[in-house]
């Protein structure tokens, strides 16, 4: 068997494209997620606003 | 304190244009992404010294240059806010020290990566690593400024200190390799840069895998400067609803 040269160390290069993707990933969907659960939050408190405010008060939105 | 104008861009409605805008940004990263992956496996040629996983370069140099980006958003931004005590200046700000975060960890991740096969070890004291990993810690002492400050308004102000003063490390990791006997390899962008020192095929892949980065970079910066509008919205909401009428007393 012939040893290859330069090394492929082909693990090492998945290895660093695979954590970069996770990384952004991850990042990403946390992001997206926690602004998605706190836009739920202002419909929901400018919901409430409005309720107690009554019928004809200006609307926040 | 959110004025009603910010409330309402943070709201659903006013958020729908954003949608599209961020929806618009990650479908381009994504398309560019792919044709980037083609590109560094099938375009690049392979180093003949450092064999295939030279092509962490294509990573690992737009990570880098991309989180410098941040760190001068950050620069510009602070030094704006502490002269207007503008909100979307220290939300900008705020943003892009975060996304800079992100970028400059997994520069150092990759490069980590990259040093076992070629150096023989995971990590070495050498000038470039050692500034960059500073680098690293002055933007996570930054963000742990604006979690840990006593109030918002004042975390601003210290993370602002923070985020202008931390920028004199960016040139320092620039031209660490120039200045330190550095086993790191030489600039290949910038002004240290050496013309011919890259094969022509390998320099326009980094450039376009520089671009491909720079629209993952700002779909990142316009979603956590959105998420943070939207945290400030929800702030002013609930104040106004659980605070305003106590406070009036």
């Amino acid at each position: 068997m012939t040893e290859q040269f330069p090394p492929a160390n082909l693990a090492f290069l998945a290895a660093a494209f695979a954590v970069t993707w996770i990384v952004f990933f991850v990042y990403a969907f946390f992001v997206s997620r926690r602004r998605q659960e706190l836009e739920q939050e202002v419909r929901d408190l400018q919901r409430a606003a409005d309720r107690e405010d009554g019928p004809g008060q200006a609307e926040v939105g | 304190m959110a004025s009603t104008e910010d409330v309402r861009t943070a709201t659903p409605s006013g958020s729908g244009r954003k949608a599209y805008v961020t929806g618009g940004l990650i479908g381009v990263a994504a398309l560019l992404m792919l044709a980037d992956l083609y590109l560094i496996f099938l375009v690049a040629p392979t180093d003949a010294v450092l064999g295939q996983v030279q092509r962490i370069f294509y990573f690992h140099v737009p990570m880098a240059i991309l989180s410098f980006l941040s760190f001068f958003i950050v620069f510009v931004a602070s030094i704006g806010y502490l002269i207007r005590r503008s909100r979307k200046l220290d939300s900008l700000a705020h943003a892009a020290a975060e996304v800079g975060v992100v970028f400059v960890t997994l520069a150092l991740i990759t490069g980590v990566i990259w040093a076992r096969p070629v150096w023989g070890v995971w990590w070495t004291w050498e000038p470039r690593l050692t500034t960059t990993l500073i680098l690293w810690l002055i933007y996570v002492a930054y963000l742990m400024v604006r979690s840990y400050a006593p109030n918002r308004a004042r975390g601003a102000v210290y993370a602002a200190v923070v985020g202008i003063i931390g920028f004199v490390d960016v040139p320092i990791v620039y031209y660490s390799v120039q200045w330190w006997r550095s086993i790191h390899p030489s600039a290949v962008v910038g002004p240290l840069a050496e013309s011919g020192s890259l094969h022509p095929t390998m320099q326009a892949v980094l450039l376009f895998s520089f671009l491909t980065f720079l629209a993952l970079f700002v779909y990142l910066l316009v979603e956590r400067m959105a998420l943070r509008n939207t945290e400030d919205a929800v702030r002013e909401l609930r104040f106004r609803r659980f605070d305003a009428p106590n406070s009036q007393d």
